[in-house]
């Protein structure tokens, strides 16, 4: 009952820290809306597809970016920094429990997603106008929500790391990286064979078709959804392994 | 709630030592910290102050030995919610105020002091309230870690080398705060490599080198320890006469002459004087004086090292 209320506490401080956090602005929801005004209004999509499906299919596209990005990069960097800086040790010596802090970090993981999701969908509705079923808009984004955990655990992953150089050059080149390959960015059909043969085992491209398949008014195939979970479950693995290896240290 | 009475023991090491990769950070340390008491760990850097510290607070574990905070393991959240700490190197979460990372981190206690209160005492100004926590210089961050160690309001409060990096004024008042919690009946415990610092403000040092405690007792009694006096006067006598007069029971290490004066180092001045009045030697303008806690630390520690 006493968590309950440290938890409300921990939750206030790290929204308002989340709100005033200029970078998740801009990564997380200027640049994929940026992305998507450029590749539904500025260019054309490919031909293979008409308009209105490629507008949907991009959308997914580009809150699945949003997502991802948010998973790796708001989670891992200042992990590193409050370790860095001592604030991580500090927070040992006060009361409060490891646990709440871990809560709190995810409650407002979980927030930006959501928040990510409803800005960018809004965002497509009003600039293209896409339109799908009530249950599609939520089921793609109950999708992309629970699918984000594999990227979560990269985050977790990152923020094992010494220094916040190190975890942010390898966060962003991770970011990207999966964004390309998985075809976020520009669809695989569009791409050369040998990158549709790596794309296919990426998580970021069974994250993204997922959603991709509920636009066309389909389930989540099997395939996507038992890569995800092999992926976080190594991730997940890599870190307890990871972390038991630095606290033996 | 863990009851306790004034006197009582608050922090307890038990032949502690912490290994870290074969070398010996702390070596059988033991000591018993009272309930009110100020207590100074004194020794130059690398003597395993911060590690005897880190083990206090449950940071680090001790590789033998035990650690006990009012009676328990220093890790149990009772234990937590009733200390406080000023660490070395503490840099605060971004995206918050001052105020905020007060409210914050209040929020975690119990029974924390009322915020007027925590910003009386540490002496942070409105304007520094409002500015961003990250933003603010070496000496304001001083103070709002300060602020943060007294949040709670808690019994036990350890300063590891709190005024490093502030100029003497800010210096002296953040020792006069620190007086007035030890008056309220807080217990206060603290690391510096500043001699002057342990000699003013604790009731108690601690003096650790190379890991072990080498001297632990009223600062006066450690100075008189460990400070060579001298005895300094004018005769007309020939020093190597009176060096006959004194025996060896008074711990004369050296007699010479400078500036026409004689000057006797010894362990005893006052049985020294009494000897040489008893004696009739002829002495005019006697001076006493007491090496500074400075010069005996360093004294010490060459001693130590020679002795390696």
């Amino acid at each position: 009952m006493n968590n309950w209320r440290l938890i409300r506490l921990q939750c206030r401080f790290e929204l308002l820290r989340m709100v005033r956090n200029p970078y998740y602005i801009f990564w997380s929801l200027t640049m994929p809306i940026a992305f998507y005004v450029i590749f539904t209004r500025l260019v054309t999509g490919t031909d293979a597809m008409d308009a209105g499906i490629w507008q949907a299919h991009y959308l997914m596209s580009m809150t699945v970016f949003s997502v991802m990005g948010t998973a790796i990069m708001n989670l891992g960097i200042p992990l590193v920094q409050e370790r860095a800086q001592g604030w991580a040790i500090y927070m040992r010596v006060t009361p409060l429990p490891g646990s709440v802090y871990f809560i709190a970090k995810m409650f407002v993981q979980t927030v930006m997603h959501l928040l990510s999701i409803i800005v960018i969908f809004t965002a497509g509705y009003l600039i293209n106008g896409v339109s799908m079923a009530m249950w599609q808009w939520l089921s793609s984004g109950l999708w992309i929500l629970l699918a984000s955990a594999p990227f979560l655990a990269i985050g977790a992953l990152i923020g094992l790391m010494k220094r916040v150089e190190t975890a942010s050059g390898v966060s962003n080149g991770m970011y990207l990286g999966l964004a390309l390959t998985g075809g976020l960015w520009f669809p695989m059909e569009a791409m050369p064979s040998f990158m549709q043969a790596i794309g296919q085992w990426m998580p970021s491209y069974h994250f993204g078709s997922g959603a991709w398949a509920i636009t066309r008014a389909e389930a989540p195939g099997w395939e996507h959804i038992v890569v995800l979970t092999g992926y976080f479950a190594v991730f997940m693995l890599l870190s307890t392994y990871i972390r038991k290896k630095q606290q033996a240290a | 709630m863990i009851k306790q009475q004034p006197g009582d023991p608050v922090a307890e090491l038990k032949q502690v030592t912490k290994t870290f990769g074969g070398k010996r950070a702390v070596d059988q340390v033991s000591f018993t910290i009272h309930r009110g008491s100020i207590t100074a760990i004194l020794g130059p850097n690398g003597a395993g102050k911060s590690t005897a510290i880190s083990m206090m607070l449950g940071l680090a574990s001790p590789s033998e030995g035990e650690v006990l905070l009012l009676g328990q393991n220093p890790r149990s959240l009772e234990v937590r919610q009733q200390i406080g700490a000023m660490l070395q190197e503490v840099s605060v979460m971004d995206g918050l105020r001052t105020r905020e990372v007060i409210q914050l981190i209040r929020g975690y206690y119990p029974n924390p002091l009322p915020m007027d209160e925590i910003v009386r005492l540490s002496g942070l100004t409105p304007e520094e309230l409002k500015q961003w926590a990250v933003k603010m210089s070496g000496g304001q961050k001083r103070k709002l870690i300060f602020a943060l160690a007294i949040a709670g309001n808690p019994e036990l409060l350890f300063f590891d080398e709190p005024t490093v990096g502030l100029d003497t004024t800010a210096r002296r008042t953040f020792w006069n705060t620190a007086k007035q919690l030890a008056e309220r009946g807080k217990t206060i415990l603290f690391t510096t490599h500043y001699l002057q610092e342990a000699d003013d403000i604790a009731e108690r040092v601690l003096l650790f080198n190379q890991g072990r405690v080498i001297a632990d007792g009223d600062p006066k009694d450690i100075k008189a320890r460990l400070t060579r006096r001298a005895l300094s006067f004018i005769s007309d006598q020939k020093p190597e006469s009176i060096r006959e007069l004194l025996p060896h029971t008074l711990g004369i290490t050296d007699l010479f002459v400078e500036d026409g004066r004689i000057h006797i180092v010894t362990d005893d001045t006052d049985g020294t004087l009494s000897v040489l009045y008893r004696e009739g030697v002829g002495m005019r303008d006697i001076r006493i004086e007491q090496g500074s806690l400075d010069e005996a630390f360093s004294q010490l520690t060459t001693e130590l090292e020679e002795a390696n």
